[in-house]
Parts: structure tokens; C-alpha cells; sequence
């Protein structure tokens, strides 16, 4: 999740604090509030499943990129590397790169006209369909 | 700077404008939550005039430092004006400062209009629902409307510059795939898979360059529990072109708040006949579903433009978080529902 939960939990505990003060309006206090109960909500809620998830996509990610040959778009290096740093910051970016390298293969694939990219292609929209399962909240807006 | 120090200063700049009134107070400003793309306050504006007291209800929208949305205020200042008193309903704006002197950063005044709704989750409680087919009538009738209006006639083409009917799409396309290139924070092979397509399969020519909202869905307009529609809000968005794409804009799945229903009100094809009876034009299938795709990456982009806007520094409200967290995978999977690939 961008902008990232560590970043956001330490300014919603600065706007908790400034929100201590008695001389605010009390509806700037109750919606300043009531914004930063929902954020903690969606936060507590990535946490626990943030490496899981991570671990997950990336492993599945490598294997596409594995499975894609020596294809245009493909890059061989994030095919082949392995989550050794479990930190999120890390996973993450690691992460970053792997959904950049797909990005650069669907395209790719899209290009071609064989039966072997449009399995590729299937593939790749399961991927990205399961992507979305890992990343979905109960409590997202809509 | 706090409603403190705000209210007289924005009574000093009534004052100014309001050359026969006496004794100009601001009262009761209050900010109201929410409000990405603005800062929205209500407050009552009392005066003496000939004599008599008077008091109006007001609201203020101030221009944030960074906004979600980066707009000309001119643009949707006129476009409440273009349409105040017509078949839309929408509020009377009464001053434009683009100035930053009198409150440091530019703001416009409306009318308050009392006593409605806005707030989605309001419409699937118990007093709501049954009103909800005669709200989906009015919401994509009053949307009809705005399709059928002639920008030309309203003067509106003098503030927001007019496309060519073949172009309207690549026009947007390019404009939206902009700012996902500049402010996404991580990529997004799911709206990039999408913006191949759009390219690949242009729509057809607008039946007519028409004015877009741009924001025109559930949670923008002020509703009572007979259905019926009292103001048409948040015109940050509004441009010429395709009136598809507002159309489009309202079926985005991620405006059916978890119901399989546009806007979370009725079926899509009910939704689109009342906007095809009231605009006068058609909703060639096709084109919808690229208008209803294009909505998707617009959406997109909007979100993650919060989140740089926060990552960034320059808005670190929590609202801006909001959008970022609660509906990037939502917008994700609308693109794939509506790609036929969920």
C-alpha cells in the first residue's frame, strides 16, 4: 500500500496529539478523527498479511517470468533472484520491480500471435486477477 | 489558518464586495469533513441593509496548498454559473477570489443549500431504499441534461477549450495515462493492460462535444428520501467532449459500492436508457464500455495522485490517504470486471 503504513501511522500519531488540544472546532476534531479510526482500521488490517502477501506475489511473479522464455520484454535477472530480506521496505521493492518486469512482458505477449503467448497471456491476467484477491480489504471503500 | 482567524478575514472580504451592507459578520464557520480537491466551510453571513438585518447561509471552498485534483477554479465557477437555474440543479455561486490576498490562497463563495444528503452509505439504509429507482431516474436524467446542454450557447467554450469529436478520447487518454506516469509510486500492470486496450480500440467520433462534468456519480449530489435531486456539486472536472464519458464516469463499478447495480441504485441498462431519453443521444454499447473502461484509469490516476501528493509532502491530511488505501484495489478490480477478466 502506498503511501506506506509506517509513514502514515507516525503523522495520524501527530494529528491525534494535535487533536488533544480543547480549543479545537469540534467538527474539524470529529472528522480529523474519525478519518484517521478508518486509516488505523485499513492499516491493522494489511499488517499481519503484508509479508504473506508479498512473499506470495513475488514467488508467482518470478515463476511467469521464469516460465516466459527468452521472450522480448523479459528480464532473465527477476526471473531468477529469490526473497532472502523478509522486511516489507524490502519485499516491497522487490515487488515494484518484478510487477514492472510483467508489465514489460504482457506487453510483449500481447504482441505476438501464437498460441503459446495466449496461454502466456491467460496466465498472466490470473496473475494479476489473484493480485487483486491478495490486496482487497473488507474494509476498502467500495 | 485556524476558523478563527479565518471568519473575520472573510468577513472584511464580504464586506468589500457587499458595498451597501453593514456590519458584515461571519458566524458559525465550521469546516466541513471530506473535501480532497478543496477545503469546504458553511458559515452564515449577517448583515444590515437598508435598515433590516439580513443572514444568508454560505459556503466557502478554499484552495488547498496540493490538492487531489489539480483544477482551474475558474473552470468550475463557471460551469455552476452555466447551469444555475436550469433543469441541473445546482447551487448559486456568488464570488470568485483567484487572488490570494484576502484569504492567502484562492476560494469561491455558494449559496448553502440546507436540509439534503450527500453521503452514500445514507442511501442503503431502510428510509432510503425505497426511493432508490426514482433517485436513479432523476441522477441519470439530470446527467442527460447536461449531455443535452450546448456549451457553445452557454459561453462555455470560452473557459474550457473545446476538442474535435474524433479526438475527445486520446485527448483524455493522454491526459489521465499523464499523471499515472508521473505519480504512480509503484506500478500498475493492471491499468497499464488497460490503456493498451483503450489505444488499441479507439471508441467512435462524439455524436456532439458536449460539457462533462467529470465527477458525476453517487456522492456528489444532495438527495431527500423521496429521490429527488437538490444540487449537483463538485464540478472540479468539468471540460468539453464526449458526453460518454460522464456516462461512462457514473458506471464505473467502483461507484456501485459493493452492489452489482449502477451507482448501487439499478441495473446498468436501466441507468442508460434514462440518460439516453433525456440527453436525446445514443449509448452505442461499445463505446460505453470504452468510456466505462477509460473511467477506470481515470479513477486510477486520481487515487494514486493522492498518494503522491502525500508521499510528496505537500497535503499530508488524511484524507489524501484515504483514496490511496481504500481504492486503488477496488479500481484494479473494476478494470478487470469490466475487461471481462474477473
Amino acid at each position: 500500500m502506498k503511501p506506506d503504513i509506517p509513514a502514515v501511522l507516525a503523522e495520524l500519531a501527530g494529528l491525534v496529539a494535535r487533536n488533544a488540544a480543547p480549543d479545537l472546532d469540534p467538527a474539524e476534531r470529529a472528522g480529523a478523527l474519525s478519518l484517521s479510526a478508518a486509516l488505523l482500521g485499513m492499516a491493522a488490517e494489511a499488517w499481519d498479511g503484508a509479508a504473506q502477501r508479498l512473499v506470495e506475489e513475488n514467488r508467482a511473479l518470478r515463476a511467469l517470468l521464469s516460465d516466459a522464455g527468452d521472450r522480448k520484454g523479459r528480464d532473465a535477472a527477476l526471473a531468477g533472484a529469490e526473497d532472502e530480506d523478509l522486511r516489507i521496505s524490502v519485499l516491497s521493492a522487490a515487488n515494484a520491480r518484478l510487477r514492472a518486469g510483467l508489465i514489460a512482458l504482457q506487453a510483449a505477449v500481447e504482441a505476438e500471435d501464437s498460441p503459446e503467448a495466449r496461454a502466456l497471456e491467460s496466465r498472466i491476467w490470473q496473475e494479476l486477477r489473484l493480485s487483486t484477491e491478495r490486496r482487497r480489504m473488507s474494509s476498502a471503500l467500495a | 489558518m485556524s476558523s478563527a482567524d479565518l471568519a473575520p478575514r472573510l468577513a472584511a472580504y464580504a464586506a468589500r464586495r457587499m458595498p451597501a451592507a453593514r456590519g458584515v459578520e461571519v458566524r458559525d464557520l465550521s469546516r466541513i469533513s471530506g473535501g480532497a480537491s478543496r477545503q469546504t466551510f458553511r458559515f452564515r453571513l449577517t448583515w444590515t441593509e437598508d435598515g433590516a438585518p439580513r443572514e444568508r447561509r454560505m459556503i466557502l471552498r478554499r484552495d488547498p496548498p496540493v490538492s487531489l485534483i489539480d483544477t482551474e477554479r475558474r473552470v468550475e465557477f463557471e460551469a455552476y454559473r452555466a447551469f444555475f437555474g436550469s433543469k441541473v440543479p445546482v447551487p448559486e455561486m456568488i464570488w470568485l477570489e483567484e487572488g490570494t490576498e484576502a484569504l492567502d490562497l484562492p476560494f469561491s463563495v455558494a449559496a448553502e443549500i440546507t436540509g439534503f444528503e450527500a453521503a452514500p452509505a445514507l442511501l442503503w439504509t431502510e428510509a432510503y431504499l425505497p426511493a432508490h429507482e426514482t433517485l436513479a431516474r432523476n441522477k441519470w436524467t439530470i446527467l442527460g441534461e447536461i449531455a443535452r446542454a450546448d456549451p457553445f450557447a452557454l459561453g462555455l467554450d470560452r473557459v474550457m477549450p473545446p476538442p474535435e469529436p474524433e479526438g475527445c478520447w486520446i485527448r483524455e487518454l493522454d491526459m489521465w495515462e499523464a499523471v499515472l506516469d508521473a505519480d504512480e509510486a509503484e506500478p500498475l500492470p493492471i491499468a497499464r493492460a488497460a490503456i493498451r486496450w483503450l489505444r488499441a480500440n479507439p471508441p467512435p467520433p462524439a455524436q456532439k462535444i458536449g460539457v462533462v462534468h467529470g465527477d458525476f456519480r453517487t456522492g456528489n449530489f444532495l438527495y431527500d428520501r423521496q429521490g429527488d435531486i437538490h444540487g449537483v456539486l463538485d464540478w472540479e472536472m468539468a471540460h468539453l467532449g464526449d458526453p460518454l464519458e460522464d456516462l461512462g464516469w457514473s458506471l464505473n463499478p467502483v461507484w456501485n459500492f459493493k452492489r452489482d447495480l449502477a451507482g448501487g441504485l439499478v441495473p446498468d441498462s436501466v441507468a442508460v436508457a434514462h440518460w439516453e431519453a433525456a440527453s436525446g443521444l445514443q449509448a452505442d454499447p461499445e463505446a460505453v464500455h470504452w468510456w466505462t473502461l477509460f473511467n477506470c484509469v481515470k479513477g486510477q490516476a486520481i487515487w494514486i495522485s493522492s498518494a503522491r501528493a502525500w508521499i510528496d509532502g505537500g497535503n499530508r491530511e488524511p484524507i489524501m490517504v484515504l483514496p490511496a488505501w481504500g481504492m486503488q484495489n477496488p479500481q484494479d478490480r473494476a478494470i478487470l470486471k469490466v475487461m471481462g477478466h474477473l
